[in-house]
């Protein structure tokens, strides 16, 4: 989902990017109020680990494969705001040094793949560990909590298009939303096996005694992605695109001289969508109930108990005192 | 000071309980502070008799946050410019000793101090000074070279405690990586990752350099050009380790530890000729006693 | 994946090379800049980025091979995002002016990262007064990852000389494992970095 250069225009570049800083400035000066020293090289390991887990291959069918991109898996091992810092930082290695991800579609890139995923994963998956307690409810939690993120990220991605006016909505949204709603399932099931393999190593990481609930953080969040929302998507996903269409046309954006390329708002349609945006609606709440059903099956399969682990499955090996880490060697075990 | 500065009445329970008469009176006991330490070819150094002492922990207990004991009232003294070789079985407690010499932990330091370097306890208020003072060398070089380049990790102590930045320079001449500066941590051997370590730590000036297992990871020609390092380093030394020989070569003085309690405290050589005392706790008379070697003497 | 994938031409010598680093990263965001916003029209100034990239490349010793593997990889996506744009009436140039604008940015950045080690990216963020934090974080994850990468490489290994059954959900099951495993040691070494922070005076 990293947008590369030249797919956005200036104004979306900017409006994005400024919302990206400001998340991310916001978070940064919240770890320096907040964050104790100790978790300081915690958040760069963890960028290095998020990274590394991006690089695995997951099989998915004749040759493909899927990857991870684990804003949530982030969000619940670190908390938001760090979690925040670790993907802006993992993008602007992924930009600099791999060319993955324009450099004038950075803070579109971290707007979407840092604040919307983070944030919004984060939200649905506090909001059903409230409701389902112990391991299932971290599985089911986390599986549709990072359906519903990287499906809500693709969506934004997709209006940053289309605002810039390089490829229609009506285009790029069904593509985008249509195959992150299937990437997401892979995401989901990743985010939430992985997550269940910490908890049964070291439930605590999960868990964490220190962490508290950080509502400033969440509304924060949650506010710049609701604008971006606004921004990027409302005026597209508005009941009356045609009329949206002859505003553009009477405001002269259909220049093909001008700086934002061919015309924005083609006259095609796509022969199954239909005009009105319910279809759209019908097929997004769908897809959504779909995705749930999917996250609290995989918690039924994963954890057939509540609370407990698959049964045969051998705990790992104590890995030394829990808060006493620099008591073990590379192998895990007690060391001198 | 007190000549026998520990026993161990709790831990293993051994018939010769008593530290220093591991050889069962074929020789002398060494009390730690009071004997010059002996010389072997081809080492230089240096037998002060100053009566303030480079490093002495006075009964050291420590627990777990979840419970387990790991020390057990140690106690030592070591002398300026000694080497001291402490050995022991997996799980002794080693590792955890060496970090209470900088005050890494326990994470919270309170009540009565147990350690003191130089005279001066490791207490919250004195932990800049003492970290200067002691230099600890980690078991993975990976931990410890946590910068991006060579020139930085070894600036980062220097510039932490706000000292000469000529110093970096000097230290990694001192190992032999002058030229270095611009290397990558990723694209070094294991022997030049534990250099640029132990360079970073020289480069503060040291009192005390502690090392946990400093050839645990090096080949042979890397396990030499460490060793012949550490034998021109004239700061006192405590050196944890698993390799015997390298204690025997570098360490006139050894600490045995077994279940977080000081079991033995002598001369290496000693108490490593000792088959039964090292199968007891886990260890093993290593082969450079066992053999004349054609180019070892004495 | 190998340590010198990232870093093998940045410590070459060349004119290039010897740039400092915050012109580099300037002159490269400048001309991204204006790539993006410049419109396809003015053909003549493509062509003439596009020469002086190459030149460049040359300049720096840069094999175009490398180069071309590098483009390879990130291609697809812009392909595949640019192809929407052919369904559309008037798409064609605007697939054009995507496909160019993107392949020169990608050549643009792939040039600036071939020639400028890491570390001085790092050291012009610092100068540039980015938060304290970040650049750590960065520095980290620079310093790391390849750490990280090795370690899941020796797991996936282990897991996979003694899996037999092949089976799809299996695989991912193992990975998920090696990905957990991979965090249990990484906040473990982290613990163990910040203890050497501290040993050498980090407050």
């Amino acid at each position: 989902m990293h947008i590369p250069d030249g797919f956005l225009d200036a104004k979306t570049a900017v409006a994005s990017g400024a919302l990206a800083a400001t998340g991310v400035g916001a978070a940064v000066w919240q770890a320096k109020r907040t964050l104790p020293a100790r978790r300081v090289p915690l958040l760069g390991v963890t960028a290095a680990f998020i990274f590394a887990a991006q690089m695995l291959n997951f099989p998915v069918a004749g040759g493909t494969s899927g990857h991870l991109v684990g804003g949530v898996l982030a969000a619940v091992l670190v908390g938001p705001s760090a979690a925040l810092i670790v993907l802006t930082a993992v993008l602007v290695v992924q930009c600099f040094l791999f060319a993955d991800g324009g450099v004038t579609a950075l803070g579109a890139n971290i707007f979407n793949m840092g604040l919307v995923n983070v944030f919004v994963g984060y939200a649905i998956y506090r909001g059903v560990r409230r409701l389902v307690a112990g391991r299932r409810g971290l599985v089911w939690g986390a599986a549709f909590a990072s359906w519903c993120a990287t499906v809500l990220a693709a969506v934004c991605c997709a209006g940053q298009v289309a605002w810039s006016g390089k490829v229609a909505w009506r285009l790029v949204f069904p593509a985008m939303a249509g195959v992150h709603m299937l990437i997401g399932i892979g995401e989901g099931a990743i985010t939430a096996l992985v997550l269940l393999a910490i908890a049964r190593a070291r439930p605590e990481l999960i868990d964490r005694p220190d962490d508290a609930p950080q509502p400033a953080a969440t509304i924060g969040g949650g506010l710049l992605v609701a604008l971006g929302l606004a921004l990027f998507v409302a005026p597209f996903a508005s009941a009356w695109p045609d009329g949206l269409e002859k505003v553009a046309a009477k405001l002269g954006f259909e220049q093909p001289a001008a700086l934002l390329g061919a015309a924005p708002f083609p006259d095609y349609k796509l022969p199954w969508l239909g005009d009105s945006g319910w279809v759209t609606a019908a097929v997004g709440a769908l897809g959504t109930l779909a995705a749930f059903a999917f996250a609290w099956l995989l918690a039924r399969l994963l954890v057939p108990n509540r609370g407990t682990g698959v049964c045969g499955e051998p705990r790992l090996v104590g890995l030394g005192s829990p808060i006493n880490p620099l008591a073990t060697d590379r192998r895990g075990r007690p060391s001198n | 000071m007190n000549a026998n500065p520990q026993t161990s009445d709790h831990g293993p329970q051994t018939p010769d309980s008593r530290p220093q008469t591991a050889s069962r009176g074929r020789e002398t006991p060494f009390p730690a502070n009071l004997r010059p330490q002996t010389q072997d070819a081809g080492r230089r150094t240096q037998a002060t008799l100053d009566p303030q002492l480079s490093l002495e922990v006075r009964n050291l207990s420590y627990r777990y946050p979840d419970g387990r004991v790991a020390l057990r009232g140690v106690s030592f003294a070591i002398n300026e410019g000694e080497c001291v070789g402490l050995i022991g079985p997996n799980g002794a407690g080693k590792s955890t000793l060496l970090l209470h010499l900088n005050g890494i932990l326990p994470e919270r330091i309170s009540g009565a101090p147990t350690v003191y370097v130089g005279g001066v306890p490791v207490t919250e208020q004195n932990l800049p000074a003492i970290r200067r003072q002691v230099g600890l060398l980690f078991q993975d070089a990976d931990d410890q070279l946590f910068c991006p380049t060579v020139f930085e990790d070894v600036a980062f102590g220097p510039q932490q405690f706000g000292l000469d930045p000529a110093k970096v320079q000097a230290a990694l001449a001192q190992v032999g990586l002058a030229g270095y500066e611009q290397r990558s941590p990723q694209h070094l051997s294991r022997g030049e990752k534990r250099r640029v370590c132990l360079a970073g730590v020289l480069a503060c000036d040291p009192r005390v350099l502690v090392l946990d297992e400093p050839t645990s990871d090096l080949d042979p020609r890397g396990k030499r050009e460490l060793k012949a390092l550490l034998q021109q380093i004239p700061a006192t030394k405590l050196i944890a380790s698993h390799d015997l020989e390298l204690v025997v070569e570098l360490c006139p003085r050894s600490l045995v530890l077994d279940g977080g309690v000081v079991v033995a405290d002598g001369a290496t050589r000693t108490l490593l000729a000792d088959a039964a005392l090292m199968l007891k706790h886990g260890l093993e008379r290593p082969h450079i006693l066992q053999h004349q070697h054609p180019h070892f003497r004495g | 994946m190998r340590h010198d994938f990232l870093d093998r031409y940045s410590r070459l010598e060349s004119p290039v090379h010897r740039w400092p680093a915050g012109v580099k990263l300037a002159t490269a965001f400048l001309l991204v800049l204006l790539l993006v916003l410049t419109p396809l029209a003015t053909r003549w100034f493509f062509a003439m980025v596009a020469a002086g990239l190459c030149g460049a490349a040359l300049a720096a010793r840069i094999p175009f091979s490398y180069l071309g593997k590098r483009l390879l990889l990130v291609e697809p996506f812009v392909l595949g995002m640019a192809v929407l744009t052919l369904l559309q009436p008037g798409g064609r140039v605007v697939f054009l002016g995507i496909v160019v604008k993107s392949t020169l940015c990608l050549l643009t950045m792939v040039l600036l990262a071939s020639t400028t080690p890491f570390a001085e990216l790092l050291r012009v963020l610092r100068r540039a007064r980015v938060p304290a934090l970040l650049v750590t974080t960065l520095a980290l994850l620079y310093r790391y990852l390849f750490v990280l990468v090795d370690e899941t490489e020796r797991m996936n290994r282990a897991r996979h000389s003694r899996t037999f059954t092949g089976r799809r959900w299996g695989t991912w099951k193992t990975l998920a494992d090696v990905i957990g495993q991979l965090f249990v040691r990484s906040t473990e070494r982290a613990e163990r970095i910040y203890a050497a922070m501290c040993a050498r005076g980090w407050k």
